[in-house]
């Protein structure tokens, strides 16, 4: 009986599911090391950068793919992927009127609508855009205002070009190419991504945001996005990524790596919509991504807010490792499984340092035949005192067929630690639904009440802009999924 | 107000309701008791819109409609409330939110404006009264992790809230201690007047000591077998539900 | 041999005690003598078993016991012991049920209070008693079922609200190392009401007492019960206490034990959830000091759908003291639609002192939603800070937190103002 409710609302189509009709220049398709240099030779690279690329692959080499989340897959043909596809032709465009008509459409339907971009700049609470569409970066805005203040805001590709030294002082510092077989193969094979350098006591004066699309056929994409935040620098960065609909499995395997500084915070939100593949699980993106921050010296603070609604197969695990003294890290998580989505997600809270303190908030929907994991370090070192952390995991069902797991690991080496975990198992049903009727609540008004209420602590701490965006994105994931 | 004429009711193939016939006039009070299994709870769910039961003869009109024929969100916008016998809990949803939702969404239906802000707060501070309910409870989340009598009180302050014209008790009485009952029953004797209407369900007649009925109806075996005074009530008490059974012959 | 010279342990001395006596016991020998095999099969606990690993009983039943005393104490001390000005007492002294000191003349409608001795041919006393308590489960049920020497039979009728609080006041009194076995039944009719408050009481005590006190409580549909466990005995008092309550269809049980003093305290609180849309409460709160050892183990077992339990234990431990948290929420295959949650929360002081908590989650249901807490720490060094930038001392700071994380346990009690009131005082002096 409940079921139809379910399966009359699991309907609801992937609006991000365009293609545009942009040429691409690509690459040929496979992975070597010709490929290598083809890519770094594209991006006009100095030198250092395609050793480290040729290093980094050496070591995939010689790396088996990881087996151990809880998620089933065919394994990618590593061979079958192209490695570079860019928007052709790849000009240096200056404002927005020489951008493609056919991109800015793009963006229109991708709800961030440059001319909204336009709009709010004229108001208090501004975006930055960076835009990386299949593996280049098209379009960044406000770059000048940001580079009055000092702030570098561009693509990396163009970092390697003009900041040479901070790129080679950061990149791989905070995941080096040896952290895993996907941070080792974006490594190598990285074409773009974002980067962002907040000097010395600098408030960043808007949200920077990068907006990835996956739009180009056969190709993986895998872009680099690295963050510094000087001493008392503050900045909020957003990300926000879509992909086509595909019948194919795409390969996204990022890295994001930040570094904070002394006083220094950044805050890092994501709403991850890749397409999620068809209702019987054909096609869709798999979400294999390195993301990892270090507050490096004392008193910083990391803070993660993901909220992951796509993907045929997510594996993501944002970390901070609290290496200076009081610094703090923070992991807010939506994470929706639908159809058959399958989801293997969490943190890593490494405390290092004294008085340091970590926060886990964790929120699963599972609806469909998907499965949603969350997989979550705490580990305290020796001589970490007074370290502490408090994390939930709240897991929410939404039919029968679908499953919610809990995997936490809590390692705990110093004795003044102190480390809460809370967890609970839940599922949203007909008698809520039909509740919420008879107080004259509609379908569809409950539950975007019920799914809203239920994330409410993680949609909290994103930016406004965002978090309509995010509920909005709830609702259409879920709509039906309950029974 | 309402009115239901030969109502026949099954879940899974099975009949519960036999036949049942009910007048409720504005501004009457109903007492519908029975024992366990005699189809109470079934009348409430059938009226409140509850798909799980198929209606498979007779006919219930609300204020001339055909009630029947509204879903359960338009039966709560013309004027419906059921207190449940199990309030659901709704996680994350802070009572507030949902009131104002509910309520806005029955305003809409009847081409109201949505109500201000301040003027629903207000309002919630007014109620909230009426069931001596802690303030602390109208910003938690829909009925989660309240105890069963702060469910109950919850329930009757969201009926203060909307205001309904035809309000159902479906065994409200239940889990409720001696003081929590005597609170209950004091906010339904204020949101009596002259142009609504209750229906008490319950098996127990403790609770009809504090909410008096002008009728009591003996539901058995999905059919009102008997009905009468207020007295009926204590005679049921006394004499057990097995001398229904008796009498009605079963 | 040196074996043969060895005294007798606690166990021959019990079993020798029963076959000398049993002829001059009450009520039905055969269950009894089926309970002393069950616990001689047992024995008692030691620190290799599972459920007992945290709490040393063997230490605490060292030596050599009488079991009974003949003490009597004057009106004037037990009257010193009733907290509870408007309530119905029920003096429990050295095991037996104390007529003299008793207060039952005139009790309301629907209540019956009967000496357990002289209840065991009455009728529902026979339907209930021994038919939750396993005797093969626990030693010291086992050893209760065999021994019991007094206690008392309850009985609140269908329908019927009792409003004053029932107060059971259970008091051990000897100048010799005294196992003491007591037992009560309580049975709570369909769609009745009460408060019962059970308090454990030393006074002029001069030798170690083993309390072992055994209550089932039976709480029939749509009935409302409230239980209190106030464990006030001195340093030379042990308790072991047993709660065994079953519940039936939409019943509401609420069971809060306070633990504020006591040598050794042993609480075994089983609630099986037998009938659906039933909701249980089991509250404590444990402070304990000195070389206080304090477990408290908790079974919830829902065997029914629609059901709902909530745990709160809390507990502040200093100096050398040792608490033991063992709370087991067990999901029946058939117990759809479960709602159970479960939070024990410590505060540690002191460097020597002991905390064990081990939350259980057993689910064999599918749709249920469950949650368990648990957390140890200090006071938050921060708040002591604050409340001392306002002036305060530290030590009153201190007092101030340790108070309020108490508080919780304590805004659990419900329309019983002077219980409420009377732990509060307690719990401030305790602080002070």
């Amino acid at each position: 009986m409940s079921n139809e409710i379910l399966e009359e609302q699991i309907n609801s189509d992937y609006k991000y599911g365009f293609v545009t009709d942009i040429e691409a220049d690509n690459a040929p398709k496979g992975l070597n090391e010709d490929i290598i240099r083809f890519i770094s030779k594209k991006k006009n690279e100095p030198e250092w950068m395609l050793e480290y690329r040729l290093k980094a692959f050496k070591y995939w080499l010689t790396l088996e793919e990881p087996h151990w989340a809880h998620v089933s897959y065919p394994k990618p043909n590593f061979q079958d992927i192209i490695y570079y596809s860019a928007p052709k032709p790849k000009v240096q465009l200056n404002s927005l009127d020489e951008v493609d008509p056919e991109l800015l459409k793009t963006f229109e339907k991708l709800g961030i609508s440059i001319e909204e971009q336009k709009r709010l700049s004229g108001v208090e609470s501004r975006i930055a855009v960076d835009i990386v569409m299949d593996s280049v970066s098209v379009k960044t805005t406000f770059k000048e205002t940001l580079s009055e203040k000092g702030i570098i805001f561009c693509s990396f590709g163009e970092a390697v070009q003009e900041h040479p030294e901070l790129v080679k002082k950061y990149m791989g510092s905070v995941v080096p190419y040896t952290d895993n077989f996907y941070a080792a193969l974006n490594s190598a094979v990285f074409t773009d991504g974002s980067f962002c350098y907040i000097p010395k006591g600098v408030r960043c004066p808007m949200e920077l945001s990068t907006y990835f699309r996956i739009n180009a056929s056969g190709t993986g994409q895998f872009e680099r996005t690295l963050i510094i935040a000087a001493e008392d620098a503050y900045v909020s960065y957003l990300e926000g990524c879509t992909a086509p609909m595909r019948d194919e499995n795409q390969l996204h395997a990022a890295v994001v790596e930040i570094v904070t500084h002394k006083n220094a915070e950044v805050k890092y939100s994501t709403v991850q919509n890749w397409y999620p593949g068809d209702k019987n699980g054909k096609g869709g993106i798999f979400n294999f991504v390195t993301k990892r921050g270090i507050c490096l010296e004392d008193n910083s603070k990391i803070s993660w807010t993901q909220v992951e609604t796509g993907s045929a197969v997510t594996w993501k695990y944002p970390s901070v490792i609290l290496k200076g003294d009081n610094s703090v890290g923070e992991f807010y998580s939506v994470a929706v499984t639908n159809n058959y989505q399958q989801a293997d997600t969490g943190t890593k809270m490494m405390h290092l340092g004294k008085n340091t303190r970590s926060t886990i908030i964790s929120k699963g929907i599972s609806a469909g035949f998907s499965n949603n994991s969350y997989r979550g370090l705490v580990r305290i070192s020796k001589g970490a005192t007074n370290a502490r952390n408090f994390s939930q995991c709240d897991s929410l069902l939404m039919g029968d067929k679908c499953g919610a797991h809990t995997f936490p690991y809590i390692e705990i080496k110093d004795k003044s630690a102190v480390v809460e975990h809370e967890a609970t198992t839940s599922k949203i049903g007909e008698d809520q639904l039909f509740y919420c009727k008879s107080r004259g609540i509609d379908n569809e008004k409950a539950i975007g009440l019920i799914v809203n209420g239920y994330c409410k602590e993680v949609l909290n701490k994103l930016p406004m802009e965002f978090a309509v965006e995010a509920q909005k994105l709830l609702a259409v994931s879920l709509e039906g999924s309950v029974g | 107000m309402l009115s239901i004429k030969n109502l026949h009711a099954s879940i899974d193939g099975k009949e519960i309701l036999k036949g049942i016939n009910l007048e409720v006039k504005a501004g009457e009070i109903h007492a519908i008791m029975g024992p366990n299994g005699s189809g109470k709870s079934t009348l409430s769910a059938v009226l409140a819109g509850r798909e799980d039961y198929e209606v498979t003869e007779g006919s219930v009109t609300f204020n001339g409609k055909d009630l029947l024929e509204l879903s359960p969100e338009d039966r709560a916008r013309e004027g419906v409330f059921l207190a449940f016998q199990y309030p659901v809990e709704i996680p994350g949803v802070s009572n507030i939110n949902f009131l104002k939702t509910a309520i806005n969404e029955i305003r809409a239906y009847k081409g109201l404006e949505p109500m201000e802000a301040k003027d629903f707060l207000a309002l919630v501070k007014e109620k909230q009264k009426l069931v001596e309910l802690d303030g602390k409870l109208a910003s938690r989340s829909v009925n989660e992790g309240f105890s069963g009598g702060e469910k109950k009180r919850n329930e009757i302050f969201q009926m203060a809230i909307l205001e309904p014209k035809l309000a159902i008790l479906d065994e409200t009485d239940s889990g409720l201690d001696i003081d929590a009952l005597r609170i209950v029953a004091g906010g339904v004797n204020k949101l009596k007047s002259k142009d609504n209407a209750t229906i008490v369900i319950t098996h127990y007649q403790r609770l009809l000591d504090y909410i008096v009925p002008d009728v009591v109806h003996i539901l058995y075996n999905g059919k009102i077998v008997k009905s009468g005074p207020k007295e009926l009530a204590l005679e049921l008490e006394e004499k057990g539900y097995d001398f229904i059974k008796e009498e009605v012959g079963a | 041999m040196e074996a043969g010279l060895k005294t007798m342990t606690i166990k021959d001395s019990l079993i020798a005690e029963f076959e000398s006596s049993k002829n001059s016991l009450f009520g039905d020998l055969k269950l009894r003598e089926q309970a002393l095999e069950a616990f001689s099969k047992q024995g008692i606990p030691g620190r290799k078993s599972e459920e007992y690993k945290y709490v040393n009983m063997e230490l605490a039943l060292k030596g050599d016991f009488k079991f009974s005393s003949s003490k009597k104490l004057s009106t004037q001390q037990i009257e010193s012991t009733q907290f509870l000005k408007e309530a119905i007492i029920v003096v429990i002294e050295n095991g037996i049920f104390s007529s003299e000191h008793s207060k039952i003349n005139s009790l309301p409608k629907g209540l019956q209070i009967i000496n357990i001795i002289d209840a065991t041919s009455n009728v529902i006393f026979q339907k209930h008693y021994s038919k939750y308590a396993d005797i093969n489960s626990d030693a010291f049920i086992a050893l209760n079922t065999a021994f019991y020497s007094g206690g008392v039979f309850i009985r609140v009728e269908k329908n019927a609200v009792i409003e004053k609080p029932i107060h059971i006041i259970h008091i051990a009194s000897a100048s010799e190392n005294t196992i003491l076995n007591s037992r009560n039944l309580i049975v709570v009719e369909e769609n009745a009401q009460v408060k019962i408050v059970e308090s454990y009481e030393t006074l002029d005590l001069s030798a170690k007492s083993f309390n072992n006190v055994l209550t089932e409580i039976v709480v029939e549909p749509n009935a409302i019960v409230d239980h209190f466990k106030i464990q006030n005995e001195c340093e030379l008092g042990n308790l072991m206490s047993t709660t065994q309550a079953v519940q039936k269809g939409k019943s509401v049980f609420s069971t809060h034990t306070f633990t504020l003093s006591g040598s050794l305290v042993r609480n075994n609180l089983n609630i099986v959830l037998d009938g659906e849309h039933i909701e249980s409460h089991l509250n404590g709160l444990y402070l304990t000091n000195g070389n206080q050892v304090v477990d408290n183990h908790t079974l919830v077992d829902h065997r029914e759908p629609n059901c709902n339990s909530n745990e709160l234990y809390k507990g502040i431990i200093e100096d050398k003291s040792s608490a033991t948290f063992n709370g087991k929420i067990y999901v029946r295959k058939d117990a759809q639609k479960t709602n159970a949650f479960q939070s024990n929360k410590n505060i540690l002081l002191s460097d020597d002192g002991t905390i064990n908590t081990k939350p259980q989650l057993e689910i064999y249901a599918d749709d249920v939603k469950c949650s368990h807490g648990t957390s140890t720490g200090k006071l938050d060094a921060d708040k002591i800070f604050y409340l001392r930038a306002r002036g305060l001392s530290e030590a009153s700071a201190k007092k101030l937190l340790m108070h309020a994380f108490a508080s919780e346990v304590l805004d659990g009690i419900k329309g019983m103002e002077e219980l409420h009131n009377y732990l509060e005082e307690r719990i401030s002096k305790r602080f002070e």
